[in-house]
Order: structure tokens, then C-alpha cells, then sequence
């Protein structure tokens, strides 16, 4: 018997025309781990708070759901809770209390449980986990990745059946993402726990996966086992859909001549295994040609042997740091968590002051933020809106620079980025890429020569990721230069033009992106590890592949 | 709207007015009655503080209280504390008293009180606790119950009314704080003393009446607008006062 | 993990506060002030080698010293008249009184810092969850919001610097405005970010029923007898207190400030009391000292 079922399941919001969730029905086996991906707002989160029903939203609802036979709302309420459990996407939002020991302990309290079966329960799940260490620490002294692990074991603790998980990983970096993962699956292989995960870490959980869910406008359009999910997809050619597939399998599913589904690679152990065979039909030094970067040796920003640490006696986050900006180019910087890469970027954008060292802007020394100049967008966009509409934010920031004719401007910013729709709203009720748009116009809006970002597409989907890659690379051709810290290496690879490596405090490579990704052996794309050391010539993205392959006619 | 429905509303603002009434005539009898009965002024004195406050405590403690609203009082009295931080280098000024006003001003008595006196407890955790946290408590729990009694009248609709309530709020709070010492040193304290003690610290309350009203004026058109999106979007906290 | 006095049971901790208030606004004697004042210090050197004492210096010095001043400018009872100031007479007696003030208010004070340093925050809240659940729970939330608030509000000052808003720089009244703007970013965004906070809450099955609370500290044999100890002295010295022993008459006769006979017994528990914690952690340390050998 399904584990849970759905049954023409539709969902309105209040002083909404079109439905979140639109005649949705399907069952879960017991113990089945379900991917469930597509575009932001396609109702992917509507349908777990909908399953979720302590937190499901107001609104007109029709259709049932069932949960072991028995439709959710003829359950006792506390029992349901305890069953069906539920981590959010923020990790940092979900905690409640000062403690680890406290906050796993949290859910326990809540359904009356005795303190000495607490006390066991702990005590299992903490030496289950490896979190021993963490228990007595204070909350706001745990990484990202640490907090999720004690988000999930408090959720575990109260032993759900069914474990709902909302882009759990979003705003984790890609170490702590993936061991994440690992503990569900963990929890799903060894306790048969049966997982609803949506995701946008692709190519992490597509081999996880038993079916996948892929929603578009509210409704479940496919699904099914990943590969034949995928080969449906692409034979449908559901084009919005194309970005929500894993870059193993759309580089197959754009080389290989005869696709077999069984085929399609999901791993980059089986994308490998299909790549050697791939044999190119024409002579080598032909594709030997260097790409040449383009380096025109302008340099616009000079970064000058920085030292700086935020306590006299805390730890220095950089050391003896020298780093050169062209005019024009977009560079990523990449590295380890803690390594420095924000607090580098705000030393750039003359927010924090250096014990040691210069910053030189167009020949000229500067110690204090020149915003007019250099424009820098933090990793949350939301704590730079003060006004209550995007409207108001934008005048305000106008008005704050001095600006002239303005309100040309303004419109002739919001067009380019197509905003228009939501200037009179609340720039905190906009969805995520919305709101990254609004506050990328407040930056951008006295024109500034330089952009720096933070993490620029952390919680974006993987179609908004793309939107705003070539938003910026048309930015880039007017002449605007771009520096971005990110731990995405895929859209690293895919957009900019030039790579660093940060190592304790320090840059240790720059080169050119493609150059950069070949060279390193792990920190690197998946593509780039499906096809080095292969017969073909090895490359970093899906793109880079179409340009390269498609003019040599590899076959296979 | 029924007929039933305007007496209602009448027979409530009658109430307010009642306990708004007589909140002030206990906050007279809790600063004048101790100089008075100078024997017995600080039995007097406690007396009056805990019939006026543990009620409210103990109210709010056996109300049911969604997790919603948990939140949303709790982030309140967590901002009310942290909210020094910017003000690190602009000594005796901090938005502590406005924060609690507003928290009142939108949510009502009962929550400006719970946010209020949470804001004490909470601040003292992170500063040092003592003698002076349960008066603490108590004077800024007031000014929120006081704000939130007051809502619906020209004291809190009017940025004059506003303004003169954080004024006056700003010296109570200072009187009622000073009253750990009073009542430590209750075996031998004096009229003249009392005088002189209060006179002392009358720059620091002047600072702190001051900074409420320049808040209050620039600030609570804006304040009152946001958390009142808040009340939408979280769905609560309209029903009392 | 705690060790000494820290160790004892948070009840029993608090316990130990109550009453030495209680035995410090009690004994208002120049020679029981000074004893139990001393033992404080120390004690607070015990816990932490005086570093949070240090900070407190300066409010102690000034309290005490406007008492010190105020008490005989205000007070004119006494018979022993020093001199005269615009023609009011300073007695000793109420030189005295200021002394005793001063000094009461500087026992207390230290002794709160040792308060702040054994009564951390969950004992303190757990204490009070027995009696009020509700209120100890959003205490705790709120504490918990407090460093992740903290840590915004860094974030948005530095942030905000590059649009111009600073707060160190400027008149005063931009500076006091730009503040409070922040604090409004601070407003909004955790107001906004708490709903999932409250979403987490209910998925976790808050409010559906009745909450239980973890113990962490258990009441061992040994905390019974402390508690024992603690009251049976406390009744003692209240008992003394109640014959006039170790207070200080200062009208209308001045009594000397030299104890005498049976006055030596009180004191002797008053310094049992003030000095408990003391008496705790030297037990602990011979205690190690024996298990070392």
C-alpha cells in the first residue's frame, strides 16, 4: 500500500488567479526516495507544505491526500507531526533555540515525551550522526552545513515515516551539500525512511533518486524512474525544462548518436565509461588550437599586498594578498569555505579597511567605499532595501548619489533587467530572483565601472542561474567589469572569463577559466571530469562541447 | 457591523480607559505613597508592583500562543536588545523604550507588556543580571502595556501624543530603574536622600526622554507601517485592545 | 563541565543568592560589610581572577561614592557633629550611615557579578521553566535570536556604509537617524526570515499539546544538604539579626563599632554564609590535592 497518495490535489492562494497546485495525483511507495524538481513557482514547495499540514498555507484547497490509506486530517494531529517530518531551505531560519543539545531535543518536548527517553533517544541518534562534539556548542558557532546535520537530526528524532526536504542544500557550499545528502540516503537505505526531496543539486541526487517528480505551472508534467524521466523530457522537447537536467545527461543526450535510455549517465563514473568510447574523426592539432583568452592588460582595480583580520588578535584572514583586475573582465574567485573570499571582496569595495597594504582604483588610492565606482552586491540582497517598495528603493538610492535625471535612468535599468512588473511592490515579497534584479538595479544604478557579487546565485533555480549569467555577460559587453566569489563552479565555468584560487588568505592561481578548470583535478566541473584523459578533447561545459565537439563530428 | 457589534467595541475603549486609569493612578501611588508612608513605603511599594504584574505574567502564561506569534514577540524583545549595537558610539542614546512603544503601539497591551519585560530579561542576559532586572522588567513591560492601552487614542494616533508619551516614559522608566538601590539600602533611605539620588541621575533620563521623542518623531510613521505588514502577514495579534 | 559551587544544583545556586541578599541588607555593621565584601572579591577572583569585576569598578566607585557624599549632606541626625556646611550640621552618625550604603551597595554588586558568572543563562531559565513554561520558552527564543541578530546588524552597518549610511560620522542627529534606519533593515529582515523560524517550530508539532521540559540537573543527596546547611544558618543569622546582633545603632546613641561576646557568633555565621561558595570550591581543591597523592 502507498506510503502517501494524492488525489486531484489543487491549490489556490488568496487573491490569486491561477492555481499553485493543479490537479496534482500520485502515490509513494514506502521507502522510495523522490526527487522533485522544476522552475521556482511551479508548486513544488506548495505540495510539501500540503503534506506538511501544520504549516500548510491558507488558501482554496480541493482534492485529498492520504497518508497510509487514511486521509491526513482524520490522523491525531500530533501523530502526523511526529510522521511526516519536514527541513527547510534556510538553515539558519529553522533553529530555534541557543543550544545544539537543545534544539534536537526541541520536537521531543513538544509531543510530552519523558525526560529519560529523551535522554535515549539522544543518545542514539547523536552517536548514529557523529555529532557528539557539537552538542554543548552554541548555535551561532556552527558552519552552514553543521546546522542543517543538527536541523535533520532533530527533525529524525522525532522518527518520521516520511521526511519532506525543501531545498535543503541551497544555501549550503558544495562539501557540506553533499555530505548532506549522504545522510539522507543514509537514512533512506539503512531505516527505509521514504524521502520527497526538491532539489536543484542535479547531479547530485538524480543517482539518488528512485522516481522524479518534475513540475511545471502547478502540475506534476512527468514522472518517473531519473533516465526515463530525462529521455521523455528531452524526446518532448520541454525546452524551460532543458536547465532542470543533469549536465552528465544532457551532454550525452546532445553527442550520443543512438540514445539508449539505459545509457544516459547520471554519474560521472557512467558519463566516463560512455565518454571513452566517444573517438574524434579528425586529426589532432586541429583542436589543439588555444582558445586565447582575450587579454587586453588593463588593468582597472589593484588589489596591493592586503593584510587584514577583523580582531587584533583573531585570526588573519588575509595575508601579503595581491590580485589585478582588467577592465572588461569577469573574474571568479573560488576557494574553501573560511578561506577569506567575501571579506577580500568587501576590502575591495572599501567596506572594511586593511591593516596592510593599497587598493588602487583607476591609478588612484582609495581606502573608503566609492560606490558610484565600484558597485558590490552582498550574498542577501535583503539587507540593503529600506524603502517598502522596489519603486521607493530606487529613488531613495538615486537621491542618495546625487544622480541627475534620474528617473531616466531608473526606467532604462528596470527595462534592461525587466522589472517593471514589481516596482510597486515590497521588495521582500518578490520571489528570489526578483529580488536579486531589484537590488542588482540599486547597485548598478550610478553607473559603476565595477561589480562585485557575492555568491550571486546561491537559491537561485538552475533556469534563473542561466537568466542571470547572460544578463551579466551582456552587462560585460557594455562595459562593465565583473569580479564574483561563488562556490558554483559550474556557473563559473560556464560564464566567466577568468578564475582565482583562494588558499588561506592568499590567491594562489589565476588563469583563464577553461585553463583553470583543466588544470585542477577535483575542484572542477562534472563535465570536465566526464571527459579528461579521454580520446576527445576534453572540456568544461555543455556549451563549451556543442562549440568544440559539433565542429569535429565526434562519434561514437 | 451590528449593534451589538458598536457596543461592544464601546464597552471595551470604556475598559481600556478604566485600566488605563487606573495604571496611572498606580504608577503615582508607586512613586508618591513610599515618600509618604515612610515607614512602610517599600512593603507598600512591592505590594502594588506585584498585584500589577505578576497578574499580567501569569495571563500571558496560560494563554494558548501559536508559534507564530512565540516569533514574532520573541524576534521583538531580541531587537529591542540588540538594538544598542549601532548606537555603541553615540553614548546615553538607544532605541530600546521606542522599539517596546511601537511593539505595543501595533500588537496591543498584552503583547507590548510581554515585549517589554522580555526585553529586560533578555538584554540582562547578554549585559549582567541584578537587583535592578525584575524593576527593569517591570518599567519597560509598563511602557508596552501603557503603549498598547493607549492605541486606539489621540496619544498614540498623534505624533504629538507620541512624542509626549515617550517623554514622560523615558523618566519613568529611569525612576522606576533606580528603585533596585532604593530598596537595598530601604533599612536607613530618607526623603532628602531620595531627593538627591533621583536628582543625580536626571540627565540620564533627560537623554533617554529626549532620544525617545526624536524616535518617536522621525521614526514611528515608518515603524508602525511595517510592523502593521507584519501583523497581516503573520496573520495575528488583532483581536486585543 | 562546571566544577565547585557551579557544579550544585541550579535551585541550590539560587538559593545561595537569595539569602546572602538577604544577610547583606540585614547586617548593617561597618565591620560585617567590609567582611562580607572582602570574601566577595575574592570569590570573584576565585571564579574568573577578577577580569568581569574590573568592568564593573567603575559603576561601584561612582554609586558608592555619591552615597558616600549624599547620606551626610541629606542626613543631620546624630549627636556627633563634625562640622558645619551652609549651615547644616555633618554628624558622624551620618558619615556612617553613607559608609554602610556605599558598602552595601558594593557587596551587592559583587556579588551579582558572581551571579551572572554561576547562574548562566539556562540555569537561570531553567529555574524558571518549572513555574512558567511559557515565558522561560520565549526567553530562550529570544536569546537565541539575540547573536543571529547581532551578527545581521554587523552585517547591514557594514553593508550599508557603501549607500553612505554611517553612524560614526556626521552630526549627531544623522548619526542617531542612520542608527535607527539600521535597525529598521534589522526589523524587517528578521521579521520576515522568522516566519520559517515559526514554520520550523509547528512541523516540529508545537502547540498541539502540552509541552514537557528536559531536566538536565538532577537533585542529589548533596544538594539536599547544602540546602540544609544553607537555610539552617540563614535561620540563625536572622535569629540574631532579630536579638540586634551585627547591626550598627546610630541613634539615639552611637554604639561602637568593636563587636562584642555574642556578637563574634553571628559573625562567624555570616561569613559562613557570604563565604559558601568559597567553603565549596576550597573543599573541591583539597579534595584534588588528596586525589593527586
Amino acid at each position: 500500500m502507498a506510503i502517501l497518495e494524492t488525489v486531484k490535489v489543487s491549490f489556490t492562494y488568496p487573491d490569486q488567479l491561477l492555481p499553485a497546485l493543479n490537479q496534482v495525483s500520485f502515490s509513494v511507495e514506502p521507502g522510495e526516495f523522490i526527487v522533485i524538481c522544476g522552475p521556482s513557482g511551479s508548486g513544488k514547495s506548495t505540495l510539501l507544505r500540503m503534506v506538511k499540514q501544520e504549516i500548510a498555507p491558507y488558501g482554496e484547497r480541493s482534492g485529498e491526500i492520504f497518508y497510509n490509506g487514511k486521509k491526513l486530517t482524520e490522523y491525531e494531529p500530533v501523530k502526523i507531526a511526529k510522521e511526516i517530518g519536514m527541513v527547510f531551505q534556510d538553515p539558519e531560519n529553522q533553529i530555534v533555540m541557543d543550544r545544539v543539545f537543545e534544539e534536537l531535543i526541541f520536537g521531543l518536548e513538544n509531543i510530552g515525551m519523558p525526560t529519560e527517553t529523551m535522554r535515549t533517544k539522544l543518545a542514539e541518534m547523536v552517536h548514529f550522526f557523529g555529532i557528539n562534539h557539537l552538542l554543548d556548542k552554541k548555535i551561532h558557532l556552527l558552519s552552514g552545513g553543521q546546522k542543517q546535520i543538527v536541523n535533520l537530526a532533530s527533525v529524525l528524532l522525532m522518527e518520521p515515516r516520511i521526511l519532506l526536504l525543501d531545498e535543503p542544500t541551497a544555501q549550503l557550499d558544495p562539501v557540506a551539500a553533499k555530505d548532506f545528502l549522504h545522510m539522507v540516503k543514509q537514512m533512506n537505505d539503512e531505516f527505509g525512511i521514504t524521502v520527497l526531496i526538491v532539489e536543484h543539486r542535479l547531479e547530485e541526487v538524480f543517482p539518488l533518486a528512485d522516481r522524479v517528480f518534475v513540475f511545471d505551472h502547478g502540475s506534476l508534467k512527468i514522472s518517473g524512474p531519473p533516465k526515463d524521466v530525462i529521455a521523455k523530457v528531452w524526446q518532448e522537447q520541454y525546452r524551460p525544462l532543458f536547465p532542470y537536467l543533469p549536465s552528465t545527461a544532457l551532454l550525452y543526450l546532445e553527442h550520443a548518436d543512438n540514445l539508449q535510455i539505459a545509457d544516459i549517465p547520471l554519474t560521472v563514473k557512467e558519463g566516463r565509461k560512455w565518454a571513452s568510447q566517444l573517438k574524434t574523426h579528425q586529426s589532432d592539432t586541429s583542436f589543439k588550437k588555444q582558445e586565447n583568452y582575450n587579454e587586453k592588460q588593463n588593468p582597472i582595480l589593484q588589489v596591493k599586498n592586503i593584510y587584514f583580520q577583523y580582531e587584533k588578535t583573531g585570526k588573519k584572514i588575509l595575508q601579503s594578498l595581491s590580485l589585478t583586475i582588467n577592465e572588461g573582465e569577469w573574474l571568479t574567485i573560488v576557494g574553501a569555505n573560511g578561506t577569506g573570499k567575501s571579506t577580500l571582496l568587501k576590502v575591495m569595495a572599501g567596506l572594511e579597511s586593511p591593516q596592510r597594504g593599497k587598493l588602487i582604483y583607476n591609478g588612484k588610492k582609495y581606502s573608503k567605499p566609492i560606490s558610484t565606482d565600484i558597485a558590490y552586491l552582498p550574498q542577501n540582497p535583503k539587507l540593503l532595501f529600506i524603502q517598502d517598495t522596489v519603486r521607493g528603493e530606487l529613488i531613495e538610492t538615486a537621491q542618495q548619489f546625487h544622480l541627475e535625471n534620474y528617473e531616466e535612468k531608473i526606467n532604462c535599468l528596470v527595462e534592461l533587467l525587466g522589472i517593471q512588473s514589481i516596482l510597486d511592490r515590497h521588495p521582500y515579497d518578490v520571489s528570489g530572483g526578483e529580488m536579486q534584479k531589484s537590488a542588482l538595479a540599486c547597485v548598478l544604478l550610478p553607473q559603476p565601472k565595477i561589480l562585485l557579487l557575492d555568491e550571486p546565485t546561491k537559491g537561485l533555480d538552475p533556469e534563473m542561474k542561466v537568466a542571470l549569467g547572460k544578463w551579466l555577460k551582456s552587462m560585460q559587453s557594455r562595459g562593465l567589469t565583473i569580479v564574483m566569489v561563488t562556490h558554483d563552479i559550474e556557473f563559473a565555468a560556464r560564464f566567466s572569463d577568468r578564475s582565482a584560487m583562494m588558499f588561506q588568505g592568499e590567491i594562489t592561481v589565476t588563469t583563464s577559466t577553461k585553463d583553470f578548470f583543466k588544470g585542477n583535478a577535483f575542484y572542477t566541473t562534472v563535465v570536465n571530469r566526464m571527459t579528461r584523459d579521454g580520446n576527445i578533447p576534453e572540456v568544461v561545459t555543455v556549451e563549451e562541447a556543442e562549440e568544440k565537439w559539433g565542429s569535429q563530428k565526434i562519434k561514437n | 457591523m451590528g449593534f451589538s457589534e458598536n457596543q461592544k467595541l464601546k464597552k471595551q475603549k470604556y475598559k481600556n480607559l478604566l485600566i488605563a486609569g487606573l495604571l496611572i493612578l498606580l504608577a503615582v501611588l508607586l512613586i508618591f505613597v513610599p515618600l509618604l508612608v515612610e515607614e512602610q513605603y517599600m512593603l507598600a511599594s512591592i505590594l502594588f508592583m506585584v498585584c500589577s504584574f505578576f497578574p499580567l505574567m501569569i495571563k500571558y502564561e496560560h494563554k494558548k500562543v501559536t508559534s507564530k506569534e512565540l516569533v514574532l514577540i520573541a524576534i521583538l524583545g531580541a531587537i529591542a536588545a540588540v538594538s544598542r549595537v549601532p548606537f555603541a558610539s553615540i553614548p546615553s542614546v538607544q532605541p530600546t523604550t521606542f522599539v517596546i512603544i511601537m511593539a505595543g503601539a501595533v500588537f496591543g497591551a498584552e503583547s507590548g507588556f510581554v515585549v517589554g519585560a522580555l526585553a529586560a530579561i533578555v538584554s540582562n542576559i547578554f549585559l549582567g543580571q541584578g537587583p535592578w532586572t525584575p524593576w527593569q522588567m517591570y518599567a519597560w513591560g509598563m511602557v508596552g502595556f501603557a503603549a498598547g492601552l493607549l492605541k486606539n487614542t489621540w496619544v498614540m494616533k498623534s505624533s504629538v501624543g507620541r512624542s509626549i508619551f515617550g517623554f514622560i516614559t523615558g523618566f519613568l522608566f529611569g525612576w522606576f530603574m533606580n528603585l533596585w538601590v532604593v530598596l537595598t539600602l530601604m533599612n536607613s533611605f530618607n526623603w532628602a536622600q531620595f531627593i538627591g539620588f533621583y536628582t543625580a541621575s536626571f540627565y540620564f533620563d533627560l537623554a533617554h526622554a529626549l532620544s525617545n521623542v526624536f524616535f518617536l518623531l522621525v521614526f514611528s510613521q515608518s515603524w508602525l507601517k511595517i510592523l502593521k505588514r507584519f501583523q497581516k502577514k503573520y496573520g495575528l495579534l488583532t483581536a486585543y485592545g | 563541565m562546571d566544577n565547585g559551587f557551579r557544579s550544585l544544583h541550579p535551585f541550590v545556586i539560587f538559593l545561595y543568592y537569595v539569602l546572602a541578599i538577604a544577610m547583606i541588607m540585614l547586617y548593617q555593621h561597618p565591620f560585617f560589610l567590609t567582611f562580607a565584601c572582602l570574601l566577595l572579591v575574592i570569590f570573584n577572583f576565585a571564579l574568573d581572577q577578577g577580569k568581569m569585576l574590573k568592568k564593573w569598578v567603575s559603576m561601584m566607585i561612582v554609586l558608592s561614592l555619591l552615597f558616600l557624599i549624599l547620606t551626610p549632606l541629606t542626613n543631620h541626625r546624630g549627636n556627633h557633629v563634625l562640622f558645619y556646611l551652609f549651615n547644616s550640621a555633618i554628624t558622624l552618625e551620618a558619615l556612617i550611615q553613607g559608609l554602610l550604603n556605599a558598602l552595601t551597595l558594593i557587596a551587592i554588586l559583587t556579588l551579582t557579578i558572581t551571579f551572572n558568572y554561576c547562574m548562566t543563562a539556562d540555569k537561570f531559565l531553567f529555574l524558571f521553566s518549572k513555574w512558567m513554561p511559557k515565558w522561560s520558552l520565549l526567553a530562550m527564543l529570544s536569546v537565541r535570536f539575540v547573536p543571529l541578530l547581532n551578527r545581521r546588524i554587523v552585517e547591514i552597518i557594514t553593508v550599508q556604509k557603501g549607500k553612505g549610511l554611517s553612524v560614526t560620522s556626521g552630526p549627531l542627529k544623522q548619526r542617531v537617524k542612520h542608527g535607527l534606519l539600521l535597525v529598521q533593515v534589522l526589523l524587517t529582515w528578521s521579521l520576515e526570515d522568522g516566519i520559517q523560524t515559526a514554520d520550523s517550530m509547528s512541523a516540529r508539532a508545537y502547540g498541539l499539546q502540552k509541552r514537557t521540559k528536559y531536566t538536565p540537573y538532577k537533585l542529589h543527596m548533596n544538594d539536599g544538604f547544602m540546602i540544609l546547611i544553607l537555610t539552617g544558618l540563614t535561620g540563625t543569622g536572622i535569629f540574631g539579626w532579630w536579638l540586634g546582633d551585627g547591626v550598627l545603632t546610630l541613634t539615639p546613641f552611637l554604639e561602637p563599632t568593636i563587636l562584642y561576646g555574642r556578637e563574634w557568633v553571628f559573625f562567624t555565621i555570616y561569613v559562613l554564609i557570604i563565604g559558601f561558595p568559597l567553603i565549596v570550591e576550597g573543599k573541591e581543591a583539597i579534595q584534588w590535592q588528596y586525589w593527586k597523592r
